[in-house]
């Protein structure tokens, strides 16, 4: 279980997000939701201990406060916005990265064979092993997402913390991303926190939301229960739901007029 | 070729380097003569009858420990080089970038204008004073740092370091003004040389940069992480502010200490690393050691090319270092781009 107790945290002396709490049981996935700047990804980097924080954030009743870095690390993972490449390791070398907190610290830095064996699983999980000797600035961005995914679970971590993972993916590669997080948080000792900006995609992964605003939880809970027209407009101060209905509307247009001979790059 | 037999080249490249610096000069050492005067000096074996005892003695006294010192401030350089690029994750960032030159010019300019000597370390005076003024501006800058961003992000540091480095210039360029009559001396400290490197020199600087690379190669794994990027360097469980300051201390150590000895040598400490990652893959594990060995046979050759391209008279290291480095690094660079293009 992860608990969040009164959690504030920001940049500097400005606080961004305040007085958080929440209960997040293993075996679960969560979206956070909300405008720009609303504190979302603050609130990940908070949970994941990657900047100081007011309160209490625990892990199956440990808390993190109290827990060395290689510690955290084996137990949370974050899978960032595409981080970009300096030096162009090879595909196996930056997943065999991912298992710094699980090596002994030695000279010469050789991985043990358990260490071998982890990333080849990663590796296969994540249909890298083709690509495995390949140098990842020569990468698509999708198979770079892979990359990083499989650096995050050679971490065998408990808890995988997403910021917009899916930016820069085209939408196959979204909804492959989004399907193995889903089956992966599905196990009773994983969960999964996500940030997103798209409602479908975080749809997606998780029905249970919580949405943000003002760096304040402005609502919680099951999406269908708590996103009420209402509930999104004053959220995003703008008529989601009327959006969505016309882009809809217009696509399922221009889909029948499809049907009566017009392609639908035509009429566009 | 496989990473082994590449390394194995390298280090036979390093070995030919340092016999071509003891062989040339003003008199000429046959390489054949080596073998026997260091069997001589090492471990008492007579003197081959063909060996001029005054040979013997050049090489031993003069061009070995020269080659050594440089041999080893040409690794030291290179390796922190290499770590400073990564930790920073700035390819033109240093072992200068934090102000070591900066601060060691300073102590030594204010060494040179009071004339001033301590006796219980006598002619090492100067290096002393250069030492700690160097290593003095580079914990004050990491000090600062550590007062405006508890993160210490990386772009706060290089900032930082490099104000630092600008005004402790401002007061060099006051002291060399109110001094002219050292001005002179003080330029060619700044040159960087290795002459007049004795044994004594290389028994102080050797051990303490060798400990210090070894101590690096400790950390090969962290710099591999943290070249990704402060964030996933923490979310991996490297413990980013600690090891980021250790590192820089022990870079600042061995420029410090490289800087002090034989004055303000460039080029080398940017370039090795980029040599190196192109040829060998960009591993700490193998091009942190690779690196230094680089380095070593680089400046050893610049230094060669210094005191002999013409003789008597020496140039400058630095410039050679810069004019034989520019060049070469350009070739290895762009030949590679244009191939992946």
């Amino acid at each position: 279980m992860l608990s969040l107790s009164h959690v504030s945290a920001g940049y500097g002396g400005d606080r961004v997000i305040h007085d958080i709490s929440l209960n997040l049981p293993m075996g679960r996935s969560l979206c956070i939701i909300g405008p720009n700047g609303c504190g979302k990804t603050t609130l990940l980097r908070a949970i994941a201990a990657l900047i100081p924080f007011d309160g209490e954030i625990s892990l199956d009743g440990r808390a993190l406060s109290s827990m060395k870095r290689r510690d955290i690390a084996s137990r949370i993972a974050v899978m960032s916005q595409m981080a970009s490449v300096y030096l162009p390791y090879t595909v196996y070398d930056t997943v065999m990265l991912g298992r710094y907190q699980h090596m002994k610290r030695t000279f010469f830095g050789r991985p043990a064979d358990a260490d071998h064996a982890s990333v080849e699983r990663c590796l296969e999980k994540t249909g890298l092993t083709d690509i495995r000797d390949r140098r990842i600035d020569e990468l698509s961005g999708g198979q770079l997402q892979r990359v990083f995914l499989a650096h995050t679970l050679a971490q065998e971590p408990q808890l995988i913390l997403l910021d917009e993972p899916t930016n820069h993916l085209d939408m196959k590669h979204q909804v492959e991303l989004i399907s193995y997080l889903r089956d992966w948080a599905g196990d009773p000792g994983h969960a999964v926190i996500g940030v997103f900006h798209d409602i479908n995609l975080a749809m997606s992964l998780s029905e249970n939301v919580l949405f943000m605003k003002d760096g304040k939880i402005v609502g919680e809970g099951v999406f269908e229960e708590v996103a009420t027209p209402e509930f999104l407009r004053e959220l995003f101060e703008m008529d989601v739901v009327g959006y969505m209905e016309q882009s809809y509307g217009r696509w399922k247009a221009l889909k029948e007029g499809d049907k009566n001979g017009q392609g639908i790059q035509e009429q566009i | 070729m496989k990473t082994g037999a590449k390394i194995a080249l390298t280090a036979a490249l390093c070995l030919l380097v340092l016999v071509m610096a003891m062989c040339i000069g003003s008199v000429s050492i046959p390489p054949g003569d080596i073998a026997g005067i260091l069997a001589n000096k090492l471990f008492g074996l007579p003197l081959k009858e063909r060996i001029s005892n005054i040979n013997a003695e050049i090489l031993w006294k003069i061009r070995l420990p020269r080659a050594l010192m440089a041999f080893i401030v040409g690794g030291a350089l290179a390796a922190s080089g290499t770590v400073m690029q990564s930790v920073l994750r700035n390819p033109l960032a240093s072992s200068y970038t934090l102000g070591v030159s900066s601060g060691a010019s300073l102590g030594a300019g204010l060494v040179m204008l009071t004339g001033a000597s301590f006796s219980f370390v006598g002619m090492f005076t100067l290096p002393l004073v250069g030492f700690v003024f160097g290593l003095g501006t580079v914990f004050l800058a990491m000090g600062m740092t550590a007062r405006l961003d508890r993160n210490m992000e990386n772009q706060t540091i290089i900032l930082m370091g490099m104000v630092l480095s600008l005004f402790v210039n401002a007061i060099l360029t006051l002291v060399t003004a109110l001094s002219r009559e050292h001005l002179q001396q003080l330029v060619f400290w700044q040159m960087g040389s290795f002459s007049s490197k004795y044994w004594i020199h290389v028994a102080v600087v050797a051990p303490l940069l060798v400990v210090c690379l070894i101590l690096l190669m400790r950390y090969t794994r962290e710099m591999d992480i943290m070249t990704f990027g402060e964030e996933q360097a923490l979310s991996a469980g490297v413990e980013l502010k600690n090891i980021k300051f250790l590192l820089i201390a022990i870079c600042a150590l061995m420029t410090g200490t490289a800087v002090a000895f034989v004055g303000t040598i460039g080029f080398v400490d940017l370039i090795a690393p980029h040599v190196v990652r192109r040829v060998f893959g960009v591993k700490h594990v193998v091009v942190l050691p690779v690196s230094a060995l680089f380095g070593g046979a680089f400046m050893a050759l610049a230094d060669l090319v210094s005191r002999t391209v013409l003789a008597p008279q020496e140039l400058p290291v630095g410039a050679v270092t810069a004019l034989i480095g520019a060049p070469f690094f350009a070739y290895v660079y762009f030949k590679r781009r244009k191939k992946a293009v």
